[in-house]
This record gives structure tokens, C-alpha cells and sequence, in this order.
């Protein structure tokens, strides 16, 4: 059990090196080794997707995978979802329309719904709660969650049509 | 107190104002249990029975020291060197006996997922692993694996000195059941069946306990909704002096009354840190949590409801099982004596005779969660009326409208404890069934049945008792604690406010509704309040803990209390230093001023620095330093908020299955300080109750092993199971409450899992199905369709 490997992250663009067992998931290693508490743990098997992070682009359960695995990847979490002090649009939209309460599934829910506005820019109400239904939460009835990506997805929309490029 | 309040002009209440905590939460900088690690902390686990019912014969735990990285290795005999029974804080029933138990086992197991041993070790993974090396041995005891069982003439007994498994029973009435019932035109009823379930936040529960011998400290982080409580109850379970004891709550990720209880966890880690002298982190993984978190819900109702012909409700009876466990929880029989309470709902029904009987079982303790008790009671009243119209060939909303208090009627006497303060049911229905045809339901419903699709509407009316309570009143029906709050507002030398408060946040949003009344109170822009929570050690003490709907109500009363009087200060102050009288004075987006003469003010940071720094010839000499109030207030009655519920479903006849197509809800609750995040916790509970309505059940075997103890069985609801909500408020304000407002936390919960039953009868129609059992799973409706086809009775 107490063979360590060594692997190497980049996790929101900073790089990390550290020892670990193989048997630690990607999750504890992102909240014990690199400090990122942000990725939350639920149920630890794989169903409630509040470990939702990126790994190369792909939404994955932190807790499904194990460190070794991600070794030499690309991590993205929460934390690394602001552009500098400001909520970013998907962000601000949950907070503009209460899509959080405890926040505890909010950071796996919010990069679920990035992947799913990145993949489908124009979902309808349907496309949305089937998108976001691997994410469980227990706190908002999933109405404040739906309205706040469908408005995301509107002012990303409106952000195109004035600039060119999404805002 | 009838009177809709007047729409007024306000800056921040009333208003929709984003969460204050939500940056940071969407951000993932905000700190929950788990992200907590203090100096030299080290991590335990649970060793739990993997059986219902057993005598422990032998313990050997020193293979498990011996592994390298575990410090200590503790059993229920360890335990009891240092700590007292579990608490339990509620005694509702008169001479109940009263099943104690420690954090740990000592000599039997009583259900699936006791505490046998605990392992502290340098972290949860080897502690797991050594949990492996302990070795138990169980001398198997007979069972009682359901209600039933426990209820059978020869069942096993749990407690062997007990003549039966009864805890405890008692019997409510009200004017004369019995002839009420010879004398009625129509009966209906039925036998109804909630199977347990539980709270189920995405944050399980932990804590870090930290006892240091030598000072004598023990310093406790703590995920609970209750600090104070749990502060209480540390100092009593490990005879320590309160003062001695800090609890600190860190950011919780969900509680739903289910982290309103006191669990073994923290006692068991406060005695680990103790001995190993390390600070001790125990979480529970989310396997445990269905064995080791209150398990809910669980209950029977046998009742029955006497009318007359005319549709006159005249009387109530029936029998209630409380399905407790192995052991009685912190809350004991609380829920489900709180579930007879409100069986009679909004009904006026002169005659009743309630009875409860908690019963002992081999599942885990029962526990806290949101509507403690009253979805079920509101199961009774809701399912009963709808039976009698159909029975008597009336009109479900019609024969709910004429069984109602009128407006003048209040504060009206339900017959059983709680008087209800201040109510417009008939108002509120109209409101729902005018919604209702607005967003075309019945429409949809006629083109769905021509279409073949099975198609209903569901209705239910419900009340949910809030602003848990007056505290005399609660240690009178048997609660060993207090329902009052406290609050200090305290304004500082930069005119800046700091609210302080023994309520916590779980996510319903307690720091920005706080802050939305001390703005608004006192006048300053909400960016200067900050509301500081969660510390037993700063915080002011609260009586029982944030459930009861009680947050906004209570603390929320203590604040606009507060403001008052600190405002009524700082304009004398603003007085002072503008030489005015202060009757002219006013206090706007923090500057005093002169009312007409806008040039003439001072700000708030003035009136702080002559409060705090510069007294001389600033504050006036019969004024105190500083600029704080602190109140207490403890309710003259509780708050009842009430709201009519529609649902609209499909059903398949083929599979059992319900889509849930549209839900509303036209509420009640008094005076709303933010209706964005009030609706946001009408949509949580109500698709918390679908949960607990369609899918969600502890499902146990005969040998009481739980068969679904993972997200893979246990089954929560997820955004394409749940559908949109719409919401119409009408505001009726409590009328002993300062700011007005009823409790709202749980009305969701106490209103969604009635509805469903009524919006599946409705669907099925055709065939006179009627649901009593929840969760209504598609086996379980497959059977009612099946028998019903056949031409079986269902009920
Ligand atoms: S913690 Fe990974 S899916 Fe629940
Ligand atoms: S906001 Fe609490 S679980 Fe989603």
C-alpha cells in the first residue's frame, strides 16, 4: 500500500509535483497535495459529481480517478474558473439567479455547465437539466441551477453578437 | 391580524438580493468541514456493527494498534471511562421510557451501523485499514426488522426489562371523538405509510475535536446547524464546564435538520483527541451516513375523518407508529409527536383523539429532518379530505375552503398545542387554483386524457408551524431547552455594522437576510453589514439551534428590535454633533441628516468615531460609549405559514412511472425579506418531498441490513426528475413577530410528498386508485394499478 509514485499536474496553469500512494483518487490529491478544497467530495462513488473537474478538457469524477492516472495532465477546478477578481459570466449568473445555496455541489455543477455551453451554446430548458443531471443537489430544486445556465447561455449569446467572440 | 401589508417602500427588504456568501462560494474559497486541517491533526474512522441485533462477546483490537501510522484504538468500554449516554433533548410523551445509549457499543448492538470501535490514525486511509484488523465477535440476538414486527404479540424485545417495545404512547384530544364519529353522515380511512428516509446533504457530516488535558479546552469544529446546543450537550455528555467548551462551524454544505442533531461522531473523536492527544478529524463517508446520520420519515398513520353530508369536517381519530430505532436520537419522538400535532391541518375539526405510539426497532436512530414530522401529518389531512370528496361527490377545493378558520377567526386553536397566529387559506386557494387555470392545466389535461395520456392535477394545503418557540411553552410539552434568540448589533468607530448571531448559514441564506434588515433598519448600504455566525465563543447564545423555521423569524425579530434601539442612539448622537433636535433627524444610506436640509449631515463613520475614539464634546454626556444592542427575544406564540400546493404528473400505466410536468405554489409566510432566496427554499423542500414522494427509501431486509446504503439505491432526485416551479406569494404578517414574518424553511418538504399522491389519484381517475404509501415507487403503483384493473379495493 505504501508504494508512492511521483506524478506531475498542471492544475489551473499551476504546475505540481508530489509523491502519492496509488490508491489516492484524483480528488484527494487535488484537496490534500495542492491545497484546492474547491473540488468537494460527496459520495466518493461516483455518482453525485460534486468532484467534477476538468482533465484535458474532459468533465471527470475527481473521486473515480486516481492521481497516478492523471499524471502528466491538464486540471481544471473552481478555483480556477474567475478571470482575475471577477466572477466569470456562468458564475455571475448563479449568483444573479440564486443557482446555489450551500454551495457544496456548486463547484462540480459549474464545470458540468461549462462543458455543456461549451459543447451546446444554445440548450434548451430540456438539453439543460439533462446536462446537469449527473451533478446531484439537494439545496435548490435545480430551478434556480436551470434558469441561471439558460441566462449564462444568453449572455454568452449576447456577448458573440456584440463582440465577436464569447465574452 | 388579516391585513395584506401595504406595499411600502424599502431599499433592501423585500428585495431580491443575491446571496452575500455566494462569491466566495462559487469561487471555491469558502472553507466547509473537510477543508479545515489544524496543527498536529490527525484523522479517525468508525468500526460499525455489521449487524442489526447481536451481544458483543469479544473485542481484540491490537492488531489494529500495532499498524504503523494508528496512535489509538478506542471500544465502547474505552469510551464509557469518560463519557456519559447520548443526549436525548426531547420527552413529548409523559412517562416515555427512554432508550439511551454511548457513542460507542459497550455489550450489545442494536442496529445495523452502531458504533463498535474507533481508530485514530495519521490519516483516514490507514485508519480505514487498521478498522479492517479489529476483530469482533457477535453472538447473534432475533431482530425487529420493521414496525410490524416490533408491534407482533411474540416479537423479540430490544430492551429485555421492557414489557414490549412500546417507548411510550399518549393520546390528544379535543371535544368528543367518539360521538362524533357515531354521529356522521360519511367516514373515510385509511392506513398511511411513509418509509424512511433522511436528510441527505451533499456535505456529509464531520468534525475536528481537539481536548487538551492540560488546559482543560475542548475546541470543536463542528458541522451542525445547532452550535449552542451542541456546546450544551459536549459539557454534559463529557462533564466538562461549558465555558471550557468552544464549538465553531465551519461554511456547512447542507443540513436540512439532519445536522440540527447531536451525533456520536464528535464524542467519540473529543475522546480519541484526548487520549492521543492530537486534534482528531472524523468524517463520515456517504456509505455510513445512511446508518449513522438520523434516519426520518419513518412512520404509520391508521386514520380516519367523520363529515357530515354537507361536507362539515366533524372529527379526527386515528392511531400514529412512530418507527424509532435501537436507541432514541437527540430529538427522541420529536417528529413524529409533531406530525399528530398538525394531522388536523388547516382544518377546523372540533372533535379529535390522536394517539402516538413510538416504537423501538432494530434501525438506526431516529432523527431531524426539515418538517419534522409535519409532511406526514399532512399526509393524513391532505389524503383524508381528498377521500372524502370523492366519497361525498364533492369538489376537493370546495370541500377544503368550507372546512376552514375564517380570517376573523384567528388566532384560532387547533385543537392539539399550536394555535395558529394570523391566516387567509381561502385567499391562498384561490390564488393557486386561478394560477393553475392561468398557466392551462386543466386544458392540458382535458388534450392529455383525449390523447390517452393519464394525465393529474395534485392539490394539497398545508401549514408549517415556525418560530420555534416560545420557550416556556416548549419546556412545558418536553423540551430540555430553550426556543428564545439573541442578537448583537454593534456599530464600530468607522460607522460600519457587525451583526453577531448563535444562528448559522446551511445555504438558506441567514447572513444576507440578516444583513438586509440591519440596512434597512438602520439605514446604511448593505456592503457595510457583516454578519459573523458560527462561534460559540463570540456568538450570543441561541435557544434551541437554526431549524424550527426559525432563522429569519426569531433572529430576524431580535434584529429589527436591535436596530431600533442602536438607530434611536445614533441619531441622538447625529443630534449632538449637527446641534438638531432628533425627531428631525434621519439616517439614509449611512448619513445622518437634517430631514429637508440634505447639506446638513454627518455620516456614520462621525457618529462611530464619537462613540469609540473622540467622546469629548461629541457624544453626549448621557450616552454610553460604544454603539451596540443586543436583544433577546423569545416569541409570544408561534409563527403558522401555509401555502396551497399544485402539481401536475403523468403517469404510466405501463411502467408505474411519474413525470413530474409543472409544479406552483401560491405561500403564505407573512412578511418575505427576500423573495429570490425564499423561492429558492420553496423549490429546494418541495423537490426534496418529490424525492421523499416517488424515490427515495432506506430499504431494509429481515435481518435489518439496510439495502441501500449508496447514491446507487438510495435515490435523490436530479435536475430531469424535478420540473419548474412558479410561485405566488400573499404576505399576512405575524402579528407577535417585529418585521412580520412566518417561517418558510420547510414548506416545501411538508408540502410535496401529499401532492403526489393526490396528483397520481387524479391521473388514474379512471380507476378510483388512491395512494397511501410513499415513496410511491413504479412497483408499488404498478400493484395499485394492477389491483384496481382486477376491480380490487386499493385503500
Ligand atoms: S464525490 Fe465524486 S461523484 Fe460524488
Ligand atoms: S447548493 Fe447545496 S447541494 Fe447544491
Amino acid at each position: 500500500m505504501s508504494d508512492k509514485h511521483t506524478i506531475t499536474v498542471t492544475v489551473n496553469g499551476h504546475v505540481y509535483t508530489d509523491d502519492c500512494e496509488a490508491r489516492m483518487t484524483l480528488a484527494d490529491f487535488l484537496r490534500r497535495q495542492c491545497g484546492l478544497t474547491g473540488t468537494h467530495l460527496g459520495c466518493e462513488h461516483g455518482v453525485c459529481g460534486a468532484c467534477t473537474v476538468f482533465l484535458d478538457d474532459v468533465a471527470v469524477r475527481s473521486c473515480l480517478t486516481f492521481a497516478v492516472q492523471a499524471d502528466g495532465a491538464r486540471i481544471s477546478t473552481v478555483e480556477g474558473l474567475a478571470e482575475g477578481d471577477e466572477l466569470n459570466t456562468l458564475q455571475k449568473s448563479f449568483q444573479e439567479h440564486h443557482g446555489l445555496q450551500c454551495g457544496f455541489c456548486t463547484p462540480g455543477m459549474l464545470i458540468c455547465a461549462t462543458e455543456l455551453l461549451r459543447d451546446n451554446p444554445n440548450p434548451t430548458e430540456t438539453e439543460v437539466r439533462e446536462g446537469i443531471s449527473g451533478v446531484l443537489c439537494r439545496c435548490t430544486g435545480y430551478d434556480g441551477i436551470v434558469k441561471s445556465v439558460m441566462a449564462a447561455a444568453d449572455s454568452q449569446r449576447d456577448g458573440v453578437s456584440e463582440s465577436g467572440s464569447i465574452s | 391580524m388579516t391585513t395584506t401589508t401595504e406595499p411600502k417602500s424599502t431599499k433592501y427588504a423585500g428585495k431580491p438580493q443575491p446571496g452575500i456568501d455566494d462569491p466566495s462560494l462559487l469561487t471555491g474559497s469558502s472553507t466547509y468541514m473537510d477543508d479545515i486541517t489544524v496543527p498536529r491533526m490527525i484523522e479517525g474512522a468508525v468500526l460499525r456493527s455489521p449487524v442489526a441485533h447481536a451481544r458483543i462477546t469479544r473485542i481484540d483490537v491490537s492488531k489494529a494498534l500495532e499498524l504503523p501510522g494508528v496512535f489509538d484504538v478506542i471500544t465502547g468500554n474505552d469510551l464509557v471511562e469518560i463519557a456519559g449516554e447520548q443526549p436525548v433533548i426531547w420527552y413529548p410523551i409523559p412517562e416515555q421510557r427512554i432508550a439511551r445509549a454511548h457513542a460507542l457499543a459497550t455489550d450489545t448492538v442494536r442496529w445495523v451501523g452502531q458504533g463498535v470501535a474507533a481508530v485514530a490514525a495519521v490519516d483516514r486511509y490507514v485508519a480505514e485499514d487498521a478498522l479492517e484488523l479489529i476483530e469482533v465477535d457477535y453472538e447473534p440476538l432475533p431482530v425487529v426488522a420493521d414496525l410490524e414486527q416490533a408491534l407482533a404479540p411474540d416479537a423479540p424485545k430490544l430492551y429485555e426489562d421492557w414489557p414490549d417495545n412500546i417507548s411510550g404512547s399518549m393520546t390528544l384530544t379535543a371535544g368528543d371523538a367518539d360521538a362524533a364519529f357515531a354521529e356522521a353522515d360519511v367516514v373515510v380511512g385509511a392506513s398511511f405509510r411513509h418509509h424512511p428516509g433522511y436528510g441527505c446533504p451533499i456535505e456529509t457530516r464531520g468534525c475536528i475535536s481537539n481536548w487538551d488535558v492540560f488546559s482543560g479546552r475542548l475546541d470543536v469544529w463542528l458541522g451542525t446547524q445547532s452550535p449552542n446546543l451542541a456546546r450544551e450537550l459536549f459539557a454534559q455528555v463529557l462533564s466538562v464546564p461549558v465555558s471550557k467548551v468552544r464549538v465553531r462551524t465551519p461554511e456547512i454544505g447542507g443540513g436540512f435538520g439532519l445536522k440540527f442533531d447531536f451525533y456520536p461522531e464528535g464524542v467519540i473523536a473529543a475522546i480519541l483527541s484526548r487520549r492521543s492527544k492530537r486534534p482528531v478529524k472524523l468524517l463520515e463517508d456517504r456509505q455510513e451516513s445512511f446508518v449513522a446520520s438520523s434516519r426520518s420519515r419513518d412512520m404509520r398513520h391508521d386514520f380516519e375523518m367523520a363529515l357530515r353530508s354537507d361536507g362539515t369536517i366533524l372529527g379526527l381519530r386515528g392511531t400514529a407508529y412512530g418507527v424509532l430505532g435501537g436507541a432514541l436520537g437527540t430529538v427522541g419522538s420529536g417528529p413524529p409527536w409533531a406530525s399528530v400535532l398538525t394531522s388536523m391541518g388547516p382544518y377546523k375539526i372540533p372533535n379529535q383523539e390522536l394517539t402516538l405510539k413510538a416504537v423501538m426497532t432494530n434501525r438506526s436512530p431516529y432523527g431531524s429532518y426539515r418538517g419534522w414530522g409535519v409532511p406526514k401529518g399532512n399526509i393524513v389531512h391532505e389524503r383524508l379530505i381528498e377521500l372524502a370528496a370523492r366519497k361525498l361527490g364533492m369538489s376537493r377545493i370546495e370541500l377544503r375552503r368550507m372546512n376552514f378558520p375564517a380570517p376573523e377567526e384567528f388566532p384560532y386553536f387547533s385543537g392539539a398545542a399550536f394555535t395558529f397566529d394570523s391566516g387567509r387559506y381561502a385567499d391562498c386557494l384561490d390564488l393557486a387554483t386561478s394560477a393553475v387555470e392561468e398557466r392551462g392545466w386543466n386544458e392540458l389535461q382535458r388534450e392529455g386524457r383525449e390523447a390517452g395520456r393519464s394525465i393529474g392535477i395534485g392539490y394539497g394545503f398545508h401549514i408549517e408551524p415556525g418560530a420555534y418557540g416560545p420557550s416556556r411553552v416548549l419546556n412545558m410539552v418536553g423540551l430540555d431547552h430553550s426556543g428564545f434568540d439573541e442578537v448583537y448589533v454593534r456599530m464600530d468607530s468607522a460607522g460600519k455594522v457587525t451583526v453577531l448571531s448563535g444562528q448559522i448559514s446551511t445555504g438558506q441564506g441567514t447572513h444576507t437576510t440578516y444583513a438586509q434588515l440591519v440596512a434597512e433598519g438602520l439605514g446604511v448600504p448593505i456592503e457595510d453589514v457583516t454578519v459573523v455566525t458560527g462561534d460559540t465563543e463570540s456568538c450570543p447564545y441561541t435557544g434551541y439551534g437554526t431549524g424550527g423555521s426559525r432563522a429569519a423569524t426569531l433572529g430576524g425579530a431580535a434584529i429589527v428590535n436591535a436596530t431600533g434601539r442602536l438607530k434611536s442612539k445614533i441619531l441622538r448622537i447625529g443630534a449632538e454633533l449637527l446641534e438638531a433636535d432628533p425627531e428631525d433627524l434621519e439616517l439614509e444610506d449611512g448619513r445622518v441628516s437634517v430631514r429637508g436640509a440634505a447639506d446638513s449631515s454627518v455620516s456614520t463613520a462621525d457618529i462611530g468615531y464619537s462613540a469609540y475614539r473622540m467622546l469629548n464634546g461629541r457624544l453626549p454626556e448621557s450616552e454610553t460609549p460604544t454603539l451596540e444592542e443586543v436583544d433577546v427575544f423569545d416569541p409570544a406564540n408561534m409563527t403558522t405559514s401555509y401555502a396551497c400546493t399544485a402539481l401536475l404528473v403523468e403517469v404510466d400505466r405501463q411502467t408505474g412511472a411519474v413525470k413530474l410536468l409543472d409544479c406552483l405554489q401560491a405561500h403564505d409566510a407573512g412578511v418575505i425579506i427576500n423573495p429570490l432566496l425564499a423561492d429558492g427554499q420553496l423549490a429546494g423542500g418541495l423537490a426534496q418531498a418529490f424525492g421523499g414522494g416517488l424515490f427515495e427509501e432506506f430499504v431494509y431486509d429481515d435481518d435489518g441490513q439496510i439495502r441501500t446504503a449508496s447514491f446507487m439505491d438510495y435515490l435523490i432526485p436530479s435536475a430531469t426528475d424535478i420540473p419548474p416551479f412558479h410561485f405566488y406569494h400573499q404576505e399576512t404578517p405575524a402579528p407577535h413577530i417585529p418585521g412580520g414574518m412566518k417561517g418558510l424553511g420547510e414548506a416545501g418538504t411538508i408540502a410535496g410528498v401529499s401532492v403526489v399522491g393526490s396528483a397520481i389519484d387524479d391521473a388514474l381517475s379512471d380507476l378510483g386508485v388512491t395512494v397511501c404509501e410513499f415513496p410511491m415507487t413504479p412497483p408499488r403503483l404498478l400493484e395499485l394499478i394492477r389491483a384496481a384493473q382486477s376491480g380490487e379495493a386499493t385503500t
